[in-house]
């Protein structure tokens, strides 16, 4: 049988993650899970934030993968006297040589501008300055002084939160939240990670990594992304799961009934396909798994559920209810299921 | 369906194929489900009539096996899997991460859709058909031979044994008897002497009852329907008997018993009356006929005359037509009683000494015992006078004649002279003889010859009763049976007879002759005084008062610890109302006390 085109498409995106994943590990020990994450959202077109005690190497990460991708890199540094226009930019007057007026306005493009945007600490700005990364984040363009100038493809945000930080630190708006595609929680290094990071950086300066995709790379990544199959009982299994996390909903578990105030939307419903589509993808498939919904459930979900004041008081995480929702939600239909367990 | 010879084409070919297999084994899964739930099904129903001892249709249990096919195929058809569903099933089971389910939604082959369709078609062709067949056989179909053994042994096995015939209903066992004995008293009322024709009639009907009675026993008939006839001829014997005392005539009764007992001479009569004992009755006014003293029998007259009218009044006719019979036979029995006397005074300085002495008590109590006894004395004196002796009796019975003028003579003035004129013939003498035997013999009223009659009945159907297995209550109080059962101080107490109660009466009652004082203080008894009690005669038969024998016919006044008075003029209005007024009627009544007898 010979080799189809989508089928030679696919092996190239299987190696281009490859060597992008090769990149990576040649600054970051450890975190595979992360850089799959990061990967999953950069290949669907989505957002990541990035939430991990301070020193876990969130923003090595983010610098490592933008220089590996040959895209241009912005570092926003967010604290609380950070004005939107830091992160867009301005116009400002233009001056003659002479140092007078030219009456004539220049657009100082802020940040924002770049292809991979890394927003450092965003939940330490004020929710003004965060949501000046609505527009951009959404729909990938900037409105300055009343012109929309739109952003270079492809734009990503990576942002990065640390959840100890209370004090100056402002919550990130609901809606803010949902514009990310993926919620990636930084772990702890494990002993044997933690001994080559020592190893690795009490030496001499490690060489950030050559680009090893382009821009039309990941484009064409993007694209491909879109093209996988999803059938509709796996469409269905995702809307079971997002309808179930919904406390009214009459699928909903006990746990979310008592955990949650609100559960995810459609954008939500719409990121975990993307999100899986993604990661059939970079697993060589061109058709969408139950078990890739399941995978991505978390990173997906788990910033799009709002805890209720009883579920706060009872310690229930996000996670705990996304991980009770897969196990409840049935992923076929009752008779199929029971053939599938009946014969086993 | 696509083209075969396009991927497309090959992936259907191949996923119908593998449909097929999955479906067929499943329907086939189904069928033996179906089959096993049937013949357990069949095992239990057949359980059930082996238990219910149907034995016939023991092997017809085994059809509902073929019922669960037929019900299992009918639910395997309507839940068939759809194609969507078994693409995900084998999914699940060839683990093709839902290839085979996205190939089977695309069109075409498209970019995607072509690595779609190899990763499928490579699932299914490479698939591992074990692996991916859903299982036939299950734990549940070990229900089958278990189901087909458990109707073939219960259809083999004999039947369980019947349940115990339920004990017949008490008394209903069948009783024949030629010959019951005391049913012939009740008969006999058919000759009984009746107050009327109206009376007649009952009488004839209850005696023509038990002759019915007597010809059924002897077909043979239920204990308990010829204990309830027998308790009916008891019940309307008893109620006949107490006719003067019922609803209708008890305003009068009370009435005539008030004015008899005004008058003192009257007042045993009034009693005696009053208890309904009219043998009793008819004795005192006996009684009070034969006594010398002719104010006292005049007064008796008076006071039986006020009575009788009292009770016209009151609308009692017939004790109205009892007490002027009474009243008639009263100056009958007066006028022979003077005979005798006068035939006594005659042949006074012929008389013995004992002949003086029942002359003597013949005036002052007028005994029958002291007639009887002497009628026969003067009989005695009057076959051993010479003839010229008889002569001077007669002069002397004539001479008397004359010195008494009018008068209420027992014999008229011929009839003495005739007795005169034959005490000279030896014809005459056995004349005198003969009426002296009838002076002799008290005359018995007929109300009290009616009395016994039904008396008589009355301890027949008592007879009958316990001829047939039932306790008969004892006679009612005043009864002259003697039988057991008659409560203390009546006549039928043969015991204690020294007992100063002579009549009913409770503790409390002014017939209780106890020694405590109303303050509860009792005197000291002696030993010899309890000795003499506890070897006092003892009247075995007799219940204890206010005890419950089968049906024990009431009495106004009577409670359940304490023997009615027997008088009615002495009972309350309620009590009477309480007794006559109920509202039951008889029949229920009788049948409640037939079931209730031990």
């Amino acid at each position: 049988m010979t080799q189809s085109n989508f089928e030679a498409r696919l092996a190239q995106a299987r190696e281009a993650s490859t060597r992008l994943r090769e990149a990576i590990a040649t600054v970051i020990v450890g975190q595979n899970a992360v850089v799959d994450q990061v990967l999953w959202a950069l290949i669907a077109g989505g957002h990541v934030l990035l939430e991990g005690a301070p020193g876990l190497g969130k923003t090595l990460l983010v610098r490592t993968l933008a220089s590996s991708l040959e895209l241009k890199f912005s570092r926003i540094q967010f604290t609380p006297d950070l004005m939107p226009s830091d992160v867009t930019g301005t116009n400002v007057l233009v001056m003659d040589a002479t140092g007078g007026a030219t009456g004539r306005f220049e657009l100082h493009r802020g940040p924002i501008f770049g292809q991979v945007i890394l927003a450092d600490e965003i939940n330490r700005a004020t929710p003004k300055t965060q949501s000046s990364l609505l527009e951009a984040m959404q729909e990938h363009a900037v409105t300055i002084a009343g012109i929309r100038h739109v952003l270079d493809q492809p734009f990503f945000v990576l942002a990065t939160e640390n959840p100890i930080e209370m004090e100056g630190t402002y919550p990130l708006p609901e809606a803010q939240l949902d514009r990310f595609l993926l919620k990636v929680m930084v772990p702890n290094p494990s002993e044997d990670e933690m001994t080559a990071i020592l190893a690795r950086t009490t030496g001499h300066a490690v060489e950030a990594p050559k680009s090893v995709l382009h821009r039309d790379d990941v484009m064409a990544l993007r694209a491909l992304c879109r093209d996988i199959a999803v059938a509709e009982p796996v469409l269905r299994y995702a809307a079971r799961l997002i309808a179930a996390s919904v406390p009214d909903s009459p699928t909903a578990p006990e746990l979310v009934r008592r955990g949650l105030r609100y559960g995810a939307g459609v954008r939500g419903g719409q990121s975990l396909v993307l999100a899986s589509k993604s990661l059939a993808l970079l697993e060589g498939r061109a058709q969408v798994a139950f078990t890739d919904i399941q995978r991505v459930a978390l990173p997906v979900l788990r910033h799009r559920m709002i805890r209720s004041f009883e579920g706060e008081a009872d310690g229930v995480t996000t996670d705990q209810v996304i991980e009770e929702l897969c196990r409840v939600v049935p992923t076929r239909p009752g008779a199929v299921e029971q053939v599938v367990q009946g014969s086993r | 369906m696509p083209p075969a010879n396009t991927e497309l084409g090959r992936f259907h070919r191949l996923f119908q194929r593998w449909a097929r297999h999955v479906r067929l084994r499943l329907a086939a899964r189904a069928l033996l489900t179906g089959l096993a739930v049937g013949f357990a099904v069949a095992g239990v129903v057949a359980a059930a009539l082996w238990w219910q001892r149907l034995g016939t249709l023991r092997p017809a249990a085994a059809a509902l096996g073929a019922v669960g096919v037929l019900v299992a195929l009918l639910i395997a058809t309507r839940r068939r899997m759809t194609d969507t569903d078994v693409a995900l099933y084998l999914d699940a089971r060839l683990e093709s991460k839902e290839a085979i389910s996205t190939a089977l939604e695309l069109g075409s082959e498209d970019d995607a859709g072509a690595v779609v369709l190899g990763d499928a078609v490579h699932a299914l062709d490479k698939g591992d058909r074990k692996r991916a067949r859903p299982r036939v056989l299950r734990a549940l179909h070990a229900l089958t031979p278990v189901g087909i053994g458990a109707v073939i042994y219960l259809s083999v096995i004999p039947l369980p044994p019947g349940p115990a015939a339920a004990p017949a209903a008490p008394g209903s066992s069948r009783v024949q008897l030629a010959n019951l004995q005391g049913l012939e008293k009740i008969e006999r009322l058919e000759n009984l002497d009746a107050r009327d024709a109206e009376q007649r009639e009952r009488l004839k009907q209850i005696a023509e009852e038990a002759k019915r009675l007597r010809e059924e026993l002897a077909k043979g008939m239920e204990k308990r329907e010829a204990q309830s006839k027998i308790a009916k001829l008891r019940d309307d014997v008893a109620a006949e008997r107490l006719k003067l005392g019922d609803q209708k005539n008890r305003a009068g009764l009370e009435a005539a018993v008030g004015k008899l007992a005004e008058n003192k001479s009257t007042k045993d009569a009034a009693k005696a009356l009053g208890d309904g004992d009219l043998v009793e009755f008819d004795k005192k006014m006996q009684e009070l006929a034969n006594k010398a003293e002719k104010a006292d029998r005049e007064a008796a007259k008076q006071a039986l005359d006020e009575a009788q009218k009292a009770a016209r009044e009151k609308g009692a006719k017939e004790l109205a037509q009892a007490l002027e019979e009474q009243k008639k036979l009263f100056e009958k029995r007066e006028a022979k009683a003077e005979a005798l006397r006068e035939l006594a005074r005659g042949m006074k300085g012929k008389l013995s000494e004992e002949a003086l002495k029942d002359l003597e008590e013949f005036g002052q109590s007028g005994s029958p015992e002291a007639q009887k006894r002497l009628a026969e004395s003067l009989e005695k004196a009057l076959g051993g006078m010479t003839e010229e002796e008889r002569k001077r009796l007669a002069e002397r019975l004539q001479k008397q004649m004359e010195q008494q003028p009018g008068g209420a003579a027992p014999m008229t003035k011929e009839q003495i002279d005739d007795m005169a004129k034959r005490l000279g013939t030896p014809e005459g003498q056995k004349a005198l003889e003969e009426q002296l035997k009838d002076l002799a013999k008290p005359d018995a009223s007929k109300e009290s010859e009616r009395d016994k009659g039904l008396g008589d009945a009355e301890r027949g159907g008592a007879e009958a009763e316990r001829g047939r297995g039932g306790v008969a209550p004892g006679p009612a109080l005043g009864s002259e049976g003697g039988q057991p059962g008659g409560a203390p101080g009546n006549k039928g107490d043969k015991g204690n007879k020294g007992d100063k109660a002579d009549g009913a009466g409770g503790p409390g009652s002014k017939k209780d002759f106890g020694t405590g004082d109303h303050k509860g203080n009792t005197a000291k008894l002696d030993a010899k005084g309890l000795r003499s009690k506890a070897t006092g005669k003892m009247n075995a038969g007799a219940p204890m008062q206010g005890s419950t024998m089968g049906r024990a016919p009431s009495r106004p006044g009577e409670t359940a610890n304490q023997a009615g008075t027997g008088a009615l003029g002495q009972a309350g209005p309620s009590e009477l109302g309480g007794v006559e007024g109920a509202e039951v009627p008889e029949e229920y009544r009788e049948q409640v006390g037939r079931y209730f007898q031990p």
